[in-house]
């Protein structure tokens, strides 16, 4: 067992792993960082629910709604499995005394937002002239 | 002792008893909770028995939040139940809530064409 730590024979399951235990308020952190972004996953899987349910479909074009309805809870999906992948390097790199890795979340969230918001857009104006 | 021979990075009070981070990561806990609650209030009106296994779901969240505040275990992967299974399970949870959200936004009356 090849490691740095001070009391390895205390600790003789971290060889994997690397590192020492944090600061626990690091972890918190780190934690509260996850269940941030997994609250924007479920608000978007909300959002996208209540296009189906509530929004009156688009006169004229078929599965309207479904284009920018299935996108928003598909990015909800990935959003979850990222932040987790987020989570497992960052509490990596706080046990290592490594500096954090940039995050890929935010601009996956921005592209997507304004992707779908372009569309959302396109459909609204296509929306009234295809009801003529 | 649970941990007799847990090896510290620092001998201070802030971290055996992070007391505000800790709080405010169950108050952070609280608000996820609450978030699958309001995403199973969604499903109700598609599917009422996914709605209600999705409500619960918001209460098991809620305990596992209960469970990471009172967890002292360190984070590393090799543990029966520590932090990093907490953590697994809630993105399994949302990752999965998601896959139904899609196969109910696909099966919603009215969701036809137009």
């Amino acid at each position: 067992m090849a490691n740095d730590l001070p009391r390895p024979a205390a600790h003789p399951r971290v060889a994997g792993n690397g590192g020492s235990e944090p600061d626990a308020r690091f972890t918190f952190a780190n934690e509260r960082t996850f269940l941030a972004w997994h609250r924007t996953a479920l608000a978007l899987v909300v959002a996208g629910l209540a296009i189906i349910q509530f929004l009156p479909p688009f006169p004229g074009i078929p599965f309207g709604r479904h284009l920018l309805a299935l996108p928003l809870i598909l990015l909800g999906g990935v959003l979850s499995v990222a932040s987790y992948i987020e989570w497992t390097r960052h509490q990596r790199a706080l046990r290592r005394g490594e500096p954090l890795s940039a995050s890929m979340l935010p601009r996956i969230l921005a592209i997507a937002i304004t992707a779908l918001s372009l569309a959302a857009a396109v459909l609204s104006l296509l929306a009234p002239a295809a009801g003529h | 002792m649970p941990h007799p021979a847990r090896p510290k990075p620092a001998d201070d009070i802030e971290d055996r008893d992070p007391g505000l981070a800790r709080e405010r990561t169950e108050l952070a806990w609280t608000r996820t909770a609450i978030s699958f609650a309001a995403l199973g209030a969604a499903m109700l009106r598609t599917s009422a028995t996914a709605g209600a296994v999705v409500i619960a779901s918001g209460v098991a969240v809620w305990g596992l939040g209960q469970l990471s505040a009172r967890e002292t275990q360190p984070t590393i992967r090799k543990r029966w139940f520590g932090r990093w299974h907490i953590v697994q399970l809630i993105t399994a949870a949302t990752t999965l809530v998601s896959l139904v959200a899609l196969a109910l936004a696909l099966v919603a009356p009215g969701s036809g064409v137009s």
